[in-house]
């Protein structure tokens, strides 16, 4: 009993990231009907950052995760407007193509900067655990946990409540509609793809320093991302969230109780029966983005 | 006030608007008539900046807008309420008419002006919090028009405000514009609706295959045996 209820809480744990790689994808894609696939590199590039500040520059580490996360909205704003902004009205296979081209170029350059050999980055928390009931937890768990969910609940009320967000949502269900109300198209998307990538950056300054940093651990990053948006339904926002969770609990489920080697099928195991059962995603509505 | 000089659009490399040019004066009340595909809905999207012309000119209180963005076009004062609704479907009524006055910044105006939205047709504000594609077809419409004076438009286009509508919301739209007109708006209307379109306007333009083929005072239109034949739907 313990130890599932010790699945179920790093299930969460790990969910909370898994949800901000999925909301992050579903923001570009639902808004620009662009497959990104250099999401995994930012998601890399938030690792190396953090990598770059708290250990290579002594920057406090929270600080690092600040500026790791603002680095990964700026590095989004600038592809936007170097590679997606010459692109308007292309069809979504060009989109792609080039996206594919950004990540290799991203993951290769990761290459260069940092060389192959894995990084790790020390967490400033106390090694004891914290023990509630029989379960433990550590707690740089927990801390990751909480600023995912910050993170989450902040893009939520970003779109839900202020003016940027209804203009997200005014343009991603009648885009020509949105123009005629004054909504700068161009600046809609550039916004998005930026604040799109910071979470995936987000997602990945914060389990970096969990795991271990290096060039490649982007490549599972985009793959799962995918998997969480296509399991959610696609372009729906609360469906990523809740895919994230889904995908890490079937994950962590599968590898504590049929095989710790298979952790990482067991999510594309589901997605295909998911898919068998219900093409259209776990929560698929009529309702997206919001 | 609005002069549209000879104007050219384009979808790919067909020709939709083939030397177009009207005129609309303050106050006024102008109604576009036609067939489908002659053209009257390019007009207005070229006037509000949606589809750039590719030749000709247009001019907004003296002002070359043929150009500009839909944005300036749309702080300049024209608005454009499109064909079809098109409202907002999976935001409420209440943010539908906050996108209408999104690049206003006179936030105690911008409720002022939301409340006499709501107060005109209670039904909105009844339903301010619910999802704007719930509404009916008719309801839809006052929200479309609603949202589209939410910019406080000095001008305002519509397109086919009837369009889909049931007999009884057609005459409550048809007042509502009617209304506005008279409260000082200036309105370009695009209808199908031809006969109600020439008995509300002051003036008209028959539109034909992209060209602007006859024009006149609305009750010297619905007289003209080409428009009786051929829109009014009478033995001449």
């Amino acid at each position: 009993m313990d130890q599932l209820l010790q699945h179920l809480l790093n299930a969460l744990i790990l969910g909370s990231t898994y949800a901000l790689l999925g909301i992050g994808l579903t923001f570009i894609f639902g808004i620009m009907r662009v497959v990104n696939f250099a999401h995994g590199e930012l998601y890399t590039f938030g690792a190396y950052m953090v990598y770059l500040f708290s250990v290579l520059l002594g920057v406090n580490f929270l600080l690092s995760i600040v500026i790791a996360i603002v680095l990964g909205i700026m590095l989004g704003a600038l592809l936007e407007w170097v590679l997606l902004s010459r692109l308007r009205g292309a069809d979504i296979d060009t989109t792609m193509l080039v996206m594919i081209g950004a990540w290799i170029i991203m993951q290769n350059a990761e290459q260069l900067i940092w060389s192959g050999v894995a990084k790790s980055i020390p967490m400033p928390f106390p090694e004891e655990p914290l023990s509630v009931g029989g379960v433990s937890v550590a707690w740089s768990r927990v801390f990751v946990f909480a600023v995912a969910i910050l993170l989450i609940v902040g893009s939520q009320t970003l779109i839900q409540r202020t003016r940027l967000g209804k203009a997200m949502r005014a343009t991603f269900q009648d885009r020509d509609t949105a123009s005629l109300m004054g909504i700068n198209i161009n600046m809609i998307y550039l916004a998005t793809f930026a604040l799109g990538s910071g979470l995936a950056a987000a997602a990945g300054a914060l389990l970096g320093p969990i795991f271990i940093v290096m060039p490649t651990m982007g490549n599972l990053a985009v793959v799962k991302a995918f998997a969480i948006v296509i399991l959610g339904g696609l372009g729906n926002m609360k469906g990523a969230a809740l895919g994230g969770f889904v995908l890490a609990l079937v994950e962590e489920l599968g590898a504590g109780y049929i095989s710790s080697g298979y952790r990482d099928a067991m999510g594309f195991l589901l997605i295909i029966l998911v898919l068998m059962v219900k093409p259209t995603g776990l929560f698929a509505r009529t309702e997206r983005i919001g | 006030m609005l002069e549209v000089d000879n104007i050219e659009c384009r979808y790919g490399k067909v020709d939709v608007l083939r030397k177009v040019s009207l005129s609309v004066g303050k106050g006024e009340f102008v109604a576009l008539i036609g067939a489908n595909g002659a053209g009257k809905s390019t007009t207005l999207k070229a006037i509000s900046g949606l589809l750039p012309p590719v030749g000709g000119r247009i001019t907004f209180e003296g002002e070359d807008i043929t150009r500009a963005s839909a944005r300036r076009i749309l702080e300049m004062g024209i608005a454009h309420c499109p064909e079809g609704r098109r409202v907002f479907p999976y935001m409420t009524v209440q943010e539908n008419l906050e996108m209408g006055c999104y690049r206003r910044r006179d936030w105690k105006h911008m409720s002022d002006d939301m409340d006499a939205v709501f107060d005109r047709f209670p039904v909105l504000g009844e339903r301010r919090a619910q999802a704007a594609g719930t509404l009916s077809g008719g309801e839809q419409q006052l929200l479309a028009i609603g949202r589209a004076l939410m910019s406080r438009p000095k001008l305002v286009l519509f397109d086919e405000p009837s369009l889909g509508l049931a007999p009884n919301n057609v005459q409550k739209t048809f007042e509502y514009i009617m209304e506005i007109n008279r409260q000082g708006t200036t309105v370009l209307m695009v209808e199908q609706n031809a006969y109600a379109a020439l008995e509300m306007c002051d003036r008209s333009y028959l539109l034909e295959s992209g060209h602007v083929s006859l024009e006149g005072r609305g009750d010297d239109m619905i007289h003209n045996p080409h428009v009786q034949q051929a829109y009014l739907g009478m033995e001449v």
